[in-house]
């Protein structure tokens, strides 16, 4: 008996006696049609279009009250718990701090296997040893590491598949970012803005962890874009890629935020608009080569990172069809862009902000350049942590309300020169928290075209997790003091929460096993998963 | 995205290792470059607690005093600075061996900032902190004393006499940091200062919050009992940014009286 032909009747066997049903392969037509299983949970975002929006609606607003925590699964370990997991077919995948790794069984959370990488003793990533997320193909997981890596997991085992090395950890080249799967690519970009890393996005074969291209973020000599900086300053110019992009089937096209210029609070010695910090890219899948950019932050001095999940909706503007991307961005604007070409559309502020009187039709910033950091330091809105920051919005198409996580933070930024040094900090200086006013946050529901507030929902303190919405007319969000909430999406009420012990730093999951709905989130170095006790059987 | 750069969390505990012999000075002490390289250091790393002329912040020592708590030797302050303080805010620290260096010849460099002279007479201080003063009805020393303020049994280590002097007369003018959750690596730790619950009977109570977030808050009420609270049932939650402590005007606590309390604090230490 051939090897294939014992496989197929060992399936037989197995499908035969009703012991187990094999788990189908993860293709890229199933990533591309993630709304059509919303039983799963298959990419960072949910879906290609990073709404982080589920269909399932068996937890609603009727029944929100009754959650119930069905299991938790712990980590073990400490620090920054930002996964996003994945589920599929009854397995839920994650990652964990210090990269770990593990899978669980989706109904019970017991672990099926864990894995931990072999990390260097000294690595340099600025906000602690985190990572996202995986994103799977096949039956294979692939994962971003800390030290510059690019791996393949089986999905079976946690085995190491290939491992590629993308870039020097010990010149603080780093990743956190959760992959994005398009085709046969695993999409990856790189951490270390604060640090003079020169940015970059990387895609890599599936199959084999080859690199297929690589998207450098800061142009070297005669690319367009190199004029925008000054001297010698691109080699250390920054612009990471650490949050996971947005993916248009029909343009073919990836969109993929960038960071900060380095240093991140001092201009002098890199003069110019610094492309492409800041900015959103649409890069070609296929090639990665770059169709537009459009750049929030110009020679940002404030850390304004645009690392904020692209949000891709379609919707009539100025009376006609168009394909639209919705960004709140760290520096205080909501932004509409028209995808297809990135042209800029609008821009209002969607809490306070004073860095910038507001966004010229152009889409430029009018700065306030009495509030340039300076050696004594000037208070500016909002703080260098953003209005919001990297924790995923949620957009709700029944709502058609964007929710995001908002804080509300104005700090003290001053500016001063620093010489760089390999995989030394590379800051410019330093900024500190307004000394008086406590920060505070709020989850809020925006009207993702004219980023007006429809409700907000006050946090004592400023957040680090995003929003799940759902069909249940449900929004789930969780807050840095350790509450778990349910929202209700229409309204903002309160409809349930939990305290987890521990600040949440990453946003909700939702999947369906055996006709339950879960909703996951992570907290502390825990995962917790939460149904309705009694469901009414159909 | 630096964001956990003024929390100073990066605990790269496991790097840490003190490879510093007691007794080894600093290689680079006054070496103008390790200076200026320890300043640049200093200010990215350490100042937003410390301050940005290392004269102490809301969360972190002075020091420019000439004074160190946990040790004066090079290889104390440098071990200090690698290892962090164990039951403080002071974490440990990734910094490379070189670094360190640079970062302790830049504290060296700094002239001790010009302090009051303490000529009080600490004997007289503690009588007026246990009796005339009322001090003790609200702090702690050493296991003695009210619990609504902060324990002072160490706090002749933790702050400059110009610190101590504004606490008394002003003490609103910088509110002392409380609990600091260790899960929460962006977070400020709440502050001392006065919260009022109305329940909802209207009944007001006054106290200090020792946790709070978004459904509930604890309150540590002026009799020095516990209070629980969720947010739900009360009317209102008020924080008003000014300490429960009175300022003690000269006619509270005249200026010789004021140098004999603060002798007597000066000298509250470990050892």
């Amino acid at each position: 008996m051939t090897h294939s032909l014992k496989q197929m009747a060992l399936v037989l066997a197995l499908v035969v006696c009703g012991a187990v049903v094999l788990p189908a392969q993860v293709t890229y037509q199933r990533l591309l049609n993630a709304d059509h299983e919303p039983e799963n949970w298959l990419t960072y975002s949910g879906r290609y279009n990073g709404w982080r929006y589920s269909s399932l609606d068996q937890i609603n607003t009727g029944n929100a009250s009754r959650l119930t925590m069905q299991w938790t699964f712990q980590v073990a370990d400490l620090g920054q718990f930002e996964t996003t997991p994945l589920v599929v077919d009854g397995v839920l995948y994650g990652t964990g701090q210090n990269d770990r790794a593990f899978a669980v069984d989706a109904r019970t959370g017991r672990p099926i296997w864990r894995y931990q990488r072999n990390l260097p003793d000294k690595l340099q990533p600025c906000c602690g040893m985190v990572n996202r997320g995986f994103a799977i193909l096949g039956n294979k997981l692939f994962m971003a590491t800390l030290d510059g890596h690019v791996i393949a997991l089986d999905t079976r085992t946690g085995n190491l598949v290939w491992d590629a090395k993308a870039a020097d950890s010990t010149a603080a080249y780093t990743f956190t970012v959760a992959p994005l799967i398009v085709k046969n690519e695993v999409i990856v970009g790189i951490s270390g803005g604060e640090y003079g890393v020169r940015g970059f996005i990387d895609a890599y074969d599936a199959d084999t962890g080859q690199r297929r291209w690589r998207f450098e973020t800061v142009p070297g000599p005669g690319q367009p874009g190199h004029e925008t900086w000054s001297g010698d300053s691109w080699k250390t110019g920054g612009a990471p890629a650490w949050i996971t992009g947005s993916y248009d089937a029909e343009l073919n096209l990836v969109y993929w935020p960038t960071g900060n210029p380095s240093p991140s609070d001092y201009g002098g010695e890199r003069a110019g608009d610094n492309l492409y910090s800041n900015s959103m890219l649409a890069l070609d899948a296929d090639t990665g080569k770059l169709k537009w950019y459009f750049q929030f932050t110009p020679h940002d001095l404030y850390d304004y990172d645009a690392t904020q999940v692209p949000v891709l909706l379609d919707a009539d503007w100025e009376g006609r069809p168009r394909k639209l991307l919705v960004q709140a961005n760290r520096n205080g604007f909501l932004y509409v862009l028209d995808r297809t070409d990135g042209r800029f559309l609008k821009a209002a502020a969607f809490g306070q902000v004073t860095w910038a009187k507001g966004i010229g039709a152009d889409g430029r910033p009018v700065l306030n350049t009495d509030l340039k950091p300076n050696p004594a330091g000037n208070r500016v809105c909002p703080g260098a942590l953003g209005l919001t920051n990297w924790y995923s919005p949620s957009y709700n198409p029944d709502t058609r309300l964007l929710y995001v996580a908002t804080s509300n933070e104005c700090d003290i930024f001053t500016s001063a020169p620093q010489p760089y040094r390999v995989g030394h900090d590379f800051l410019g200086s330093v900024y500190v928290p307004d000394p008086v006013i406590r920060p505070t946050g709020a989850l809020k529901a925006l009207d993702p075209f004219s980023g007006a507030e429809k409700w907000s929902f006050p946090y004592f303190s400023n957040p680090n997790g995003g929003a799940l919405s759902t069909a249940g007319g449900l929004v789930f969000a969780g807050e840095s003091d350790g509450n778990f909430i349910a929202l209700d999406a229409r309204t903002g009420k309160d409809l349930w929460s939990i305290q987890l012990g521990a600040a949440i730093y990453s946003t909700a999951i939702t999947y369906r096993l055996d006709g339950k709905q879960y909703v996951v989130i992570p907290a502390g170095a825990a995962l917790f998963a939460f149904t309705i006790a009694q469901i009414a059987q159909p | 995205m630096k964001a956990g750069k003024y929390i100073c969390v990066v605990a790269l505990i496991s790097a840490a290792f003190v490879l510093v012999l007691e007794g080894q000075e600093n290689p680079v002490a006054g070496n103008p470059a390790a200076v200026q390289e320890g300043a640049s250091l200093f200010r990215a790393n350490c100042s937003p607690c410390h301050g940005l002329n290392a004269q102490g912040g809301g969360r972190g020592p002075d020091l420019t005093a000439g004074r160190w708590v946990h040790g004066s030797s090079d290889a104390d302050i440098f071990r200090t600075i690698t290892r962090g303080v164990p039951g403080t805010e002071m974490p440990a620290n990734g910094f490379e061996d070189s670094e360190t260096w640079a970062i302790l010849a830049y504290l060296r460099s700094l002239a001790p900032a010009k302090s009051a002279t303490v000529a009080g007479d600490s004997t007289k201080g503690e009588k007026i902190f246990w009796g005339s003063g009322g001090c003790s009805t609200c702090h702690m020393v050493q296991g003695r004393g009210g619990v609504l303020g902060p324990d002072l049994s160490h706090v002749g280590e933790a702050r400059s006499v110009p610190y101590l002097i504004d606490s008394i007369r002003e003490p609103s003018k910088e509110l002392t940091s409380g609990m600091l959750d260790p899960n929460n690596h962006y977070g400020l730790p709440l502050v001392y200062d006065t919260v009022t619950v109305v329940t909802a009977d209207g009944h007001k109570i006054v106290g200090v919050a020792k946790n709070e977030d978004t459904f509930s808050i604890q309150l540590l009420d002026t009799d020095q009992r516990l209070r629980f609270f969720l947010k739900k049932n009360l009317k209102e939650v008020t924080h008003e940014r000014k300490s429960l402590m009175p300022a003690y005007s000269e006619t509270m606590l005249k200026p010789a009286e004021l140098q004999d309390l603060v002798a007597y604090l000066e000298g509250l230490r470990d050892k």
